[in-house]
């Protein structure tokens, strides 16, 4: 028995078996997760491990408890999406911690978060003064959302009367100095058209852009391979092994 | 196209990774000729019943060849306690045939098709 060849055989399987589970659980963000969530992928994961280097038992029952979790944390997932009501106790739900400036100290308590933690979760959004904030909100994820006073809202071109041109997604044009000739037809432009455009930059090929977008104003942006910086400006504080 | 080829692949994978896994159940089975486990173990019996330990000695050397052949079969499905086990129920057996101890060998001849039995189950 070659038990590094049936490790390796096992690891394949467990690596693809928790891709596919995965990918048909859904397509979360980390940061959307819930609490529950978390939990179960840490399980899924340690199953997944075991399936792996447990030789002393077969792979089947592992994989088979890989499936059971992945199924549970799906028929979750639709329970939630298709039942409102098993959602609110399932999922959690938003609860008003900070209300009209008052701070809800029974909510805080029902969902055993401090006032450092409140006040921790504000200071990661920028605000810094309790004064500040009308309405905060705790999220399912533990993440919280603030809507500030009127007073401390940002001003915006639409409280001072500014026209401001349309903003949207650029689309690339050029990327690895290669044109990218169904974008250039979706915005009914031609060759031609970004040839004297990139020439009006003085570059006389494509294949001397890195990347080139068009964003809905009309506006390009190039960058070329040859940045023409000697010196790269380190961000870094502490001189390391690199 | 697409669609099929981003369903029929993981369905595709799946059926395979659970072919790997349960295969055992049905490779520990003879697949070619003299890989019968339970008939070797039978005919060792005959023969130590019958005190022929030359020949007992022999089918035992057939077992190992036959156990090792299929061991790289099954290992993929089956416990590694389970192999272990038997190698180790083989390597007492000769033992015991050296030793000419009958009943020694009937408990491991035993023992080893109890083993055999519970692979890949």
């Amino acid at each position: 028995m070659n038990e590094g060849l049936v490790v390796a055989v096992r690891s394949i399987i467990g690596f693809f078996s928790l891709l596919i589970f995965t990918r048909i659980i859904g397509k979360e963000q980390i940061s959307q997760l819930t609490f529950f969530d978390y939990v179960l992928g840490i399980t899924i994961g340690s199953i997944a491990a075991s399936l792996t280097t447990d030789l002393s038992s077969r792979a089947w029952p592992h994989w088979i408890g890989l499936l059971s979790w992945a199924a549970l944390g799906y028929l979750m997932e639709l329970i939630t999406l298709k039942w409102r009501y098993a959602a609110k106790y399932l999922e959690g739900e938003p609860t008003i911690v900070i209300m009209k400036g008052k701070i809800m100290e029974k909510s805080l308590k029902k969902m055993k978060y401090r006032t450092s933690d409140i006040m921790a979760l504000l200071r990661n959004k920028g605000v810094f003064d309790l004064n500040e904030v009308d309405f905060a909100i705790i999220e399912p994820n533990g993440q919280i959302s603030v809507l500030k006073k009127p007073e401390h809202l940002p001003l915006t071109p639409k409280d001072m009367n500014i026209k401001v041109m349309p903003t949207g997604i650029s689309t690339e044009l050029i990327y690895d100095g290669i044109i990218i000739e169904e974008n250039l037809a979706q915005l009914n432009k031609d060759k031609a058209w970004l040839m004297k455009e990139i020439n009006k930059q003085g570059i006389k090929d494509p294949s001397e852009v890195f990347l080139a977008t068009l964003n809905p104003a009309g506006k390009l942006y190039i960058d070329k391979y040859d940045d023409h910086i000697k010196k790269i400006i380190d961000i870094g504080d502490y001189k390391g092994p690199y | 196209m697409r669609k099929f080829m981003v369903i029929s692949i993981p369905i595709f994978a799946i059926a395979i990774f659970i072919f790997i896994m349960q295969n055992g159940s049905f490779l520990k089975y003879s697949l070619g000729e003299g890989e019968d486990i339970p008939q070797i173990i039978e005919e060792i019996i005959q023969n130590i019943s019958k005190d022929h330990w030359e020949e007992a000695n022999n089918k035992t050397n057939e077992l190992k060849k036959t156990w090792n052949k299929i061991v790289s079969r099954i290992q993929f499905s089956s416990e590694r306690d389970e192999i272990n086990s038997f190698t180790a129920s083989i390597a007492r057996l000769e033992g015991a045939i050296l030793a000419q101890d009958k009943s020694s060998a009937f408990m491991e001849l035993k023992e080893a098709l109890e083993h055999w039995r519970n692979l890949g189950r």
